[in-house]
């Protein structure tokens, strides 16, 4: 069995050890014996999402989701007919945004989105005052309902989220008092979960890996591995932050 | 009129004299006066030096040159960069009236909060290193960071040194029109290109186009240029044309120099100090004495006689833990690396850094163990994990049991910490030794 994943614009969305994320998704692959090549999207190549399984983009600072603001409008259309396709994203953060109708900056500078959803992100004026620090998230998705760990820093509020990846434990999410953090449907998880947001929390990894081979293989059988470390790093934070891991 | 003063100056000569220097007497000041830090009536040459990496090692060393050339001077050594270490420094350095007991001041100031002090302060030269990635969860972005530097600098009237090499320092420039600007640079050299880092700012500031590099010294450092509009089109004013590393020792303008420590970053903080000395008109032997002499601040390369030799590193974000792997990749020898990552408010509560980490780098390296450490033990054992460490791993959290594994493994070590366990885990290696 084979995954391809695209990483969109590796060298500017690449705030806050997004990157993990990737060598998690690879790793996880290659101890269940599942080929998995990463090529990278940058400004102005041709690549095409939905030729790809799994694609990923982590965050930016607002300077560089300027610069790739135009490249990423022109790949709209492929991206809307890549969901029928099946191809599977994972967001974070400024990628995250991208997706929704628009973001507007701290100096109200707005940015259309792709506007393939209907959430919308608005910076809170005051830079001082951003939602930072660690992150406790009942995620529920696919049928499962786990607590995921993370570290959020964003100064946007994404608001009108249709369908929340989970119900924030402790911290922000998507807004500083919405109680939701996140974003999910049938193709895409976003979120504002930094960390990077897999390591600590395999069961997402594996959630993508297994969504991904259904569609292309018809098969969600995936291996168990050994996560005591992977646990263990989560659940001390849980604890930190005052929530019960899971039993 | 210095009552308060006289209170906090003898409470720092209290503490000094037991062996506490520290900022606490500063915190007083600044409790008892919150304008303690504008009474002081600063001297005739006021250097404040910024950035995120090597901070502490360039004001020391142009401290020091100072002295070499015959001033008296006042600096906080020991890396209290914040307003209350600042408050510290001034306040034991002054009489009774706020003066300034020397012919100079040298100050390292935080990257992040020098906006703030820097009127205060009234500097006659601003030294900027580089900005990198460090600790983002207190500012958001490094953005914040320059564009507050930008509007601080706009009416500059004093002598500003700045690397040339970092793009996001030359920013300063385009904008600080008042000031006399003088930038420092350093040549291709055998360690240039070794790597493809993690580069931020790689896109002209100007017009948003990607920038070229001639050469690359180290993550975004290097000589880049902007094809379209020029942007880091430079002249500098010290030039480091060659590095030999077989001999630790560096050319410019047609002077030999030895550098304190035999790496890229060290360099570079000299051609800042050299840089200072030009603008002030003072002889560069004096700064060739010092770079001879120098020795590093604790925590930097600092070596602890345990059973075996441990040698012990700051690390704070990626480009300085970066140079730390490289340098721990030079030893050949087989060793245990201990890495102690924190995540208290000076670490830097976001430890995601160590994602951007080269770890690889130690893959062909003779590692015999790493023992992860601190109240993220978990997390730098989960990064390791994924780069192929994952027999290798000891987890000892507490930073006590990491030290005592390494002493009983009587094998050769690099210990890696953050700041906050900097300072008790040196002391429990210092016991150890004399045993």
């Amino acid at each position: 069995m084979e995954l391809k994943i695209l990483w969109l614009f590796d060298n500017l969305m690449d705030l806050y050890g997004d990157r993990g994320n990737i060598q998690v998704l690879k790793e996880r692959c290659a101890r269940r014996g599942i080929d998995c090549t990463v090529d990278t999207y940058r400004l102005g190549d041709d690549k095409k999402c939905s030729d790809y399984d799994i694609v990923f983009m982590g965050g930016g600072a607002d300077h560089e989701q300027n610069l790739l603001y135009e490249d990423l409008l022109g790949l709209k259309d492929d991206i809307a007919y890549s969901f029928g396709k099946g191809t599977q994203y994972l967001l974070i953060c400024g990628g995250y945004q991208l997706f929704g109708q628009y973001y507007l900056d701290q100096d109200g500078i707005r940015l259309d989105g792709l506007g393939l959803y209907d959430y919308y992100t608005e910076a809170t004026t005051d830079r001082n005052n951003r939602c930072i620090g660690n992150i406790a998230v009942e995620v529920t998705i696919d049928g499962e309902s786990f607590k995921a760990v993370g570290f959020e820093n964003h100064g946007g509020q994404t608001r009108n989220v249709a369908s929340p990846l989970g119900r924030t434990l402790s911290g922000h999410g998507n807004t500083a008092d919405s109680g939701y953090e996140g974003f999910v449907t049938d193709n895409v998880i976003g979120t504002y979960m930094h960390g990077p947001l897999l390591p600590k929390n395999p069961r997402i990894a594996d959630i993508l890996i297994k969504r991904a081979l259904r569609r292309k293989y018809g098969t969600d059988e995936l291996a168990p591995l050994d996560d005591t470390l992977e646990n263990k790093a989560r659940n001390a934070m849980l604890k930190r932050l005052g929530v019960q891991p899971d039993g | 009129m210095g009552i308060r003063l006289g209170i906090v100056k003898a409470l720092h000569a209290v503490l000094s004299a037991r062996g506490h220097g520290g900022s606490f007497p500063g915190y007083v000041g600044l409790k008892l006066d919150k304008h303690f830090l504008e009474r002081f009536i600063m001297p005739e040459q006021v250097i404040v030096v910024t950035g995120t990496n090597g901070k502490t090692t360039t004001a020391n060393l142009i401290a020091e040159s100072l002295r070499a050339s015959g001033k008296t001077v006042i600096n906080n050594h020991r890396g209290d960069n914040l307003n209350i270490g600042i408050a510290s420094t001034l306040a034991a350095g002054s009489d009774l009236s706020y003066r300034i007991q020397a012919d100079a001041v040298v100050l390292e100031v935080d990257e992040l909060t020098v906006y703030r002090q820097f009127r205060t302060l009234q500097p006659t030269v601003l030294v900027i290193n580089n900005f990198f990635r460090d600790q983002l969860d207190r500012a958001g972005e490094i953005e914040t960071i320059i564009r507050r530097l930008i509007e601080v600098t706009e009416d500059f009237e004093g002598d500003l040194i700045l690397n040339g090499d970092d793009p996001n320092v030359l920013r300063i420039a385009d904008y600080a029109k008042k000031a006399r600007i003088h930038i420092f640079s350093v040549g291709e050299n055998s360690t240039s290109n070794q790597f493809d880092e993690a580069k931020e700012g790689t896109f002209c500031p100007r017009c948003g186009r990607p920038l070229r590099y001639l050469y690359q010294q180290y993550s975004h450092i290097g000589r880049f240029v902007c094809d379209t509009d020029g942007y880091g089109t430079i002249e500098p004013v010290v030039f480091v044309d060659s590095i030999d590393y077989d001999k630790g020792t560096f050319t410019s303008a047609g002077k030999e120099y030895r550098s304190f420590i035999n790496a890229i970053y060290a360099v570079y903080n000299c051609a800042a100090v050299l840089t200072v000395m030009k603008a002030l008109g003072i002889d560069p032997e004096c700064a060739d004495r010092v770079f001879r002499t120098y020795r590093l601040n604790e925590g930097r390369n600092e070596v602890f006689r345990l059973t075996a030799p441990c040698t012990v590193n700051l690390i704070k974000n990626p480009t300085g833990a970066n140079e730390v792997l490289k340098e721990i990749m030079a030893h050949e020898e087989e060793k245990n690396i201990c890495i102690i990552l924190n995540d208290n408010d000076v670490d830097g509560t976001d430890v995601s850094w160590i994602w951007d980490c080269h770890f690889e780098h130690l893959r062909d390296s003779a590692v015999h163990e790493i023992i992860c450490s601190g109240t993220r033990a978990y997390d730098i054992a989960l990064r390791l994990k994924y780069d192929g460490f994952e027999d290798k791993l000891v987890i000892k959290e507490n930073p006590k049991d990491a030290a005592d594994y390494l002493n009983e493994a009587g094998m050769e070590s690099w210990l890696m910490s953050t700041y906050s366990a900097l300072h008790s885990t040196r002391a429990i290696l210092k016991k150890m030794e004399k045993r």
